[in-house]
């Protein structure tokens, strides 16, 4: 919650796409863009082939991308986005089972204040090592998650892992594992949501985003849980599972109440659980709780929306 | 206005309070005494708070300002010394407050071992903010341990946040299995795999001794030698109510304080609720029962009725990720059947117990979707024989179609992935099926599906069913019992694919249709665990048949026989002397020399038994297993010492033969025997193993036998020393231990894989010493005498239970 209390002067993500194959290439769903609205025209008159800048790149290598400096790189957008402020970029690709469903871009802008971070684990040898991340100005923690690795069920990343659930983490500064506990304290970073990010071909990837006070990721985070397993096969549905927000507080309720519940094509969530494809909403108050932003990002596991993550900035 | 004083700030006082404001928020004046330094705050909750999933901001209930704005004056982090019915105050340590109403909810307090080393620091129970903030320090050290003691709700949920917070952790639990109270064996197995998955190292059945250390807690010492180092201990064994101040001041209290249906204690102006609270006998611990006495009191204090009723109570674990839910009566018993459902894939299993038709228990885990559901058809007491065939598939399914497995399949799309392990999906099967194949085999030669774990078999089967429709006919294979579809061949073999080493495992990841197996499956599924995994799996005593358990062959009338060993049926005078010395002692009434040259003493009471092993035990005697499914006897001619026609030392083959198989447990029970010469005095070519003696060495023939059945045995291999005989002889019985069907004679077993496969298999040197190596393995858990095993573990169970006050008869 701490994360979430002041007003924030700037957001760590600046903009958040989706694009979606349309044939065999990705064209853009929707996009939030803010007040970059040359790096949103260049945007929408883009599309890639498999293979092609960093939403192509995600869908061909079948794993989340992370990309820190444009320049001389596969980006392709590079000279809209410099112009823009946006020097790194997170790619995140939505697959169910051997499908791609959609890929989510987030660009963040690089400057000496924003801390947060976007990171990618994987396993490996039967551990969690840090596959790559995004860092922003937590220089020193970026060094320190170079060198942790998180065996099954220890930190957030490995308690993502072993539970194959979204989790959503409020005490980073104390619990993140001591090492990277203590730097991310001193990198102001206290609220963290690991999210599993399921591939063809079994590798595990878990993406954590960490959120700082001055810079938050976002500011209302929501965990939906759709499995059959926990809400029925009779309708399609989601409950609101865990969540945070600055302005209502917790948004989880106590063992003997209900939680709150969505069917499909109610709302936001109730479109991404109706389609499977992630959403990004902006401008619609009503939507976005007061928000100016809504990402929501499905989980595809055995072949069902399983959960929803969204947040909110 | 009226004074009202309330005894501890918890989850029911603090509900009782919120009433009070909802209803009439100016009738009292209230006092709060709370000796935690803090006000309500969602106890239940201090999981996640743990784990870091909650902050403490998130959980609290009332904050200072909510009790301002209802004015309530709060008297936080004092405790109250004493009550003085007779002046109506409550004294507290900075002062009395006079009453004209009085709550207590006072709670509970955790209960903690009085083990050796309980009082050490960082042996912390699991109760409040300060138990909490204490772990979370103690997981702030690089490398820190933890060990739990408890494997219950809270033990597993203070487990899960250790973890989560970056220490390796041990829980220890004293049980066969994790939440005995709240889940049965199949359940429990689960939530262990799910637990171990996420790192957390589980000891069953753990006896632990002591806490050792300096001032700190360093380790935990288990019974068993296991030494556990450690940072931190956490006991989580239970709670007590808090009780103390009630029954200083005189109410009434039995395990807790008494209540009535309205909450008043014995004393008319004295309430209490919430885990403090005895109500006909019952206490309270989950949070459902105590908002219903909260209402319940609110209503009671402000004069209008209502009554306090017990109802089911349901569980669920706050550990994210694990779902689970039980709720009612889920012991088996006499006209309780049971629905299972089990999806090893997915990791589902759900239990429905039912009586006189209505569901009376429920325990799922893994999919707990329908659970409410259930929940409501076990609180209302619904007739559900009308929808009993489908009940366990929940809600969505009443009233609807019943599910057809074979319609699921054809419904399959091509792609949908029918062999995992192969990656083998339905279009590649259904081509390979339009492409000729149209068995299994010929499924399994062209497209591997069903050819690694072999669980999809059943599914590939329905895909050759759905394709070729009456054309296929399913293979009717006979199963091991009504509790599986699967063969004794298809469960050794996935047994050890799977590496199941339990019996949960293999009810669970086998998909058995009944919670714990029958009288049928539980003796063969115990053999092969024992067989394939002697030193994780634990022989069940529970799933043997009677001889077996009781080590002694129970007879017509109810007595036993009773068997000592006589290797390679050699004896001495002082044996001979120690059975006749025990045959009058314990009055046996038959003693009978056997064909498998042993003496047997028939007639033995069982409250005896132990008496009569001790007495042979001294006498240096063992179990002759006579009674098992194991190593029987090995009978001997005297050979080379005495015969004139003797070739080897017969009988001391025999002896080294019995010396290194007794023991060991087999599908069947196996005998054998040694002839010194050709003429075979020991009989030993109708035995299932029998060795010839000849000049150039050993004649090593398996398979015979001369019961219901009278075969000869077959040459399996001719030894030229006494060490190969005794090799290959072993390597036989190994083989046959971990590819027999259990119950299956060896004779029977080599006619089913021929002796050619036998000896072709034993005939290479690795494989042979692999299984010689293997066997010894097994042997260095099973080659003990079980009698004296008895005789000092388990000798009470040979008493008869209307007396227990009988002496032993040393």
């Amino acid at each position: 919650m701490d994360a979430a209390l002041d007003l924030p002067v700037k957001t760590f993500i600046e903009v958040a796409e989706i694009w979606i194959p349309e044939g065999d290439r990705l064209v853009l769903a929707e996009g939030h863009y803010g007040a970059l609205d040359s790096f949103a025209d260049a945007s929408r008159h883009a599309s890639f082939a498999r293979g092609e800048g960093l939403p192509g790149k995600a869908w061909a290598e079948e794993r989340p991308v992370v990309l820190k400096a444009f320049d001389g790189s596969y980006f392709q957008r590079t000279e809209a986005a410099q112009e823009a402020g946006l020097t790194a970029a997170v790619a995140v690709p939505v697959f169910s089972g051997k499908t791609l469903k959609a890929v989510l871009v987030v660009l963040c802008a690089n400057d000496n204040v924003r801390t947060g971070a976007i990171e990618v684990w994987k396993e490996n040898d039967g551990v969690l090592m840090l596959d790559d991340g995004y860092y922003g100005a937590a220089r020193h923690f970026e060094w320190v998650s170079q060198h942790t690795h998180f065996p099954r069920g220890q930190g957030l990343p490995g308690g993502v892992w072993a539970s194959q659930t979204p989790m959503l983490m409020r005490d980073l500064g104390s619990g993140y594992r001591f090492i990277r506990a203590d730097s991310a304290g001193k990198a102001g970073l206290t609220t963290g949501l690991g999210l599993p990010i399921p591939v063809p071909g079994g590798a595990t990837y878990v993406l954590a985003l960490l959120s700082a006070l001055g810079t938050p990721i976002a500011r209302r985070f929501e965990l939906w849980d759709a499995r059959a397993a926990r809400v029925g096969k009779a309708e399609k549905s989601a409950v609101l599972a865990d969540g945070i927000c600055a302005r209502e507080g917790a948004l989880w309720v106590g063992e003997t109440e209900e939680p709150r519940r969505v069917a499909a094509w109610q709302g936001v969530i109730g479109r991404v659980l109706a389609t499977g494809l992630p959403a990004v909403e902006s401008g619609t108050s009503a939507l976005t709780h007061g928000y100016d932003t809504l990402v929501a990002l499905p989980i595809h596991l055995d072949g069902e929306v399983a959960h929803i993550v969204a947040w909110y900035c | 206005m009226q004074k009202l004083v309330i005894i501890g700030a918890g989850m029911a006082s603090g509900r009782v309070l919120e009433h009070l404001r909802d209803t009439a928020p100016d009738t009292f004046e209230i006092t709060l005494f709370n000796a935690e330094p803090r006000g309500n705050y969602n106890r239940i909750m201090l999981s996640p708070v743990l784990s870091g999933e909650k902050t403490y901001d998130e959980i609290v209930t009332h904050d200072d300002a909510w009790y301002a704005d209802n004015k309530v004056t709060c008297r936080f982090g004092e405790k109250v010394i004493a009550v003085d019915r007779a002046r109506r105050v409550v004294i507290g340590e900075n002062g009395e407050v006079p009453y004209d109403k009085l709550i207590f909810g006072t709670g509970s307090s955790p209960f903690i071992i009085p083990l050796p080393g309980h009082d050490k620091q960082g042996v912390v129970a699991y109760r409040d903010l300060e138990d909490t903030t204490a772990m979370m320090q103690a997981a702030g050290k690089p490398n820190a341990r933890a060990v739990v003691i408890g494997g219950g709700l809270l033990g597993l949920e203070a487990a899960a946040g250790l973890r989560l917070r970056g220490m390796e952790v041990t829980v220890l639990h004293i049980s066969t299995h994790l939440m005995e109270r709240q889940l049965d064996e199949a359940a429990g197995y689960l939530l262990r795999r799910d637990l171990e998955k996420r790192g957390i190292n589980v000891i069953l059945q753990a006896s632990t001794q002591e806490i050792v250390g300096g001032a700190a807690a360093e380790a935990v010492h288990l019974a068993d030698g296991t030494v556990l180092p450690c940072d931190i201990v956490v006991m989580a064994v239970g709670i007590r109510p808090a009780v103390q101040l009630a029954r200083d001041c005189g109410l009434t209290c039995g395990r807790a304080i008494e209540v009535d249906a309205q909450m008043q204690t014995s004393d008319p102006d004295i309430y209490a609720v919430g885990e403090c609270v005895e109500f006909n006998g019952n206490l309270f611990g989950l949070v459902a029962p105590l908002y219903d006495q909260a209402k319940v009191l609110a209503k009671t204090l402000l004069g209008e009725e209502d009554a306090f009723k017990l109802r089911e109570l349901s569980t669920k674990l706050k550990v994210t990720g694990c779902d689970l839910f039980s709720a009612g009566d889920f012991a088996g018993g006499d006209g309780r059947e049971d629905i299972v459902f089990r999806d090893p894939g997915r990791g589902v299993y759900k239990r429905l117990v039912i009586e006189d038709d209505q569901l009376i228990g429920a325990v799922m885990y893994g999919d707990t979707a329908d659970a409410n559901w259930f929940f409501g058809l076990i609180k209302d007491g619904t007739d559900i024989s009308e929808m009993r065939d489908s009940l366990i598939f929940g809600p969505a399914f009443q009233g609807g179609a019943q599910a057809d497995p074979m319609a699921a399949v054809a419904a399959l799309p091509p792609e949908a992935e029918i062999c995992g392990c192969n990656g083998v999906c339905k279009g590649t099967i259904t081509a390979a099926i339009e492409g000729g194949a149209t068995d299994l085999g010929a499924i399994r030669a062209t497209t591997k599906a069903s050819a690694s774990c072999g669980t999809c078999t059943g599914l590939v089967e329905q895909v050759l069913s759905v394709t070729l429709g009456d054309a296929f006919v399913l293979p009717a294979a006979q199963p091991v019992c009504k509790c599986t579809d699967l063969t004794h061949e298809d469960v050794r073999r996935l047994i050890k694919a799977q590496q199941l080493k339990s019996q949960p495992a293999v009810w669970q990841q086998l998909a058995w249709k009944t919670p714990n197996g029958c009288h049928v499956c539980r003796p063969a599924i115990n053999y092969y665990l024992l067989a394939d995994w002697p030193l994780e799996y634990q022989d069940d005593l529970q799933s043997r048949f009677v001889n077996e358990r009781n080590h002694a062959n129970i007879q017509k009338d109810g007595t036993y026989s009773v068997m000592p060993r006589m290797w390679g049926g050699i004896t001495t005078p002082d044996e001979l002397r120690a059975i006749a010395d025990a045959a009058d002692k314990f009055k046996v009434p038959t003693v009978k020399v056997t064909g498998g040259q042993r003496i047997d003493l028939l007639g033995v009471k069982k409250e005896d038994l132990t008496d009569i092993w001790y007495d042979l035990n001294q006498a240096g005697m063992v179990s002759g297993h006579a009674y098992s499914k194991g190593l029987r006897t090995v009978k001997t001619c005297v050979g080379t010492d005495h015969c004139r026609f003797g070739t080897q030392d017969s009988t001391g083959l025999g002896i080294k033969l019995e010396k290194k198989l007794w023991g060991s447990w087999t599908p069947h029970k196996v005998k054998l025997g040694v002839s010194g010469c050709p003429r075979n005095c020991a009989e030993a070519t109708c035995k299932d193993v029998g060795i010839i003696c000849v000049d150039s060495g050993y004649q090593v023939s398996v398979a015979g036998a001369a019961g219901m059945d009278v075969k000869e045995t077959e040459r399996l291999h001719d030894a030229r020393t006494e060490e190969e005989a005794i090799e290959w002889v072993a390597a036989f019985v190994q083989l046959y231990r971990e590819n027999g069907k259990y119950l299956d004679r060896a004779y029977k077993w080599v006619a089913k894989v021929s002796l050619d496969w036998v000896k072709e298999t034993l005939a290479d040197d690795a494989t042979r010493a692999a299984l010689n190596e293997r066997f010894e393995i097994s042997q260095s858990v099973y080659r003990k005498d079980p009698w004296a095993d008895h005789n000092q573990s388990r000798a009470a169970l040979y008493q008869p239970l209307a007396d227990l006050t009988q002496e032993a008869a040393e």
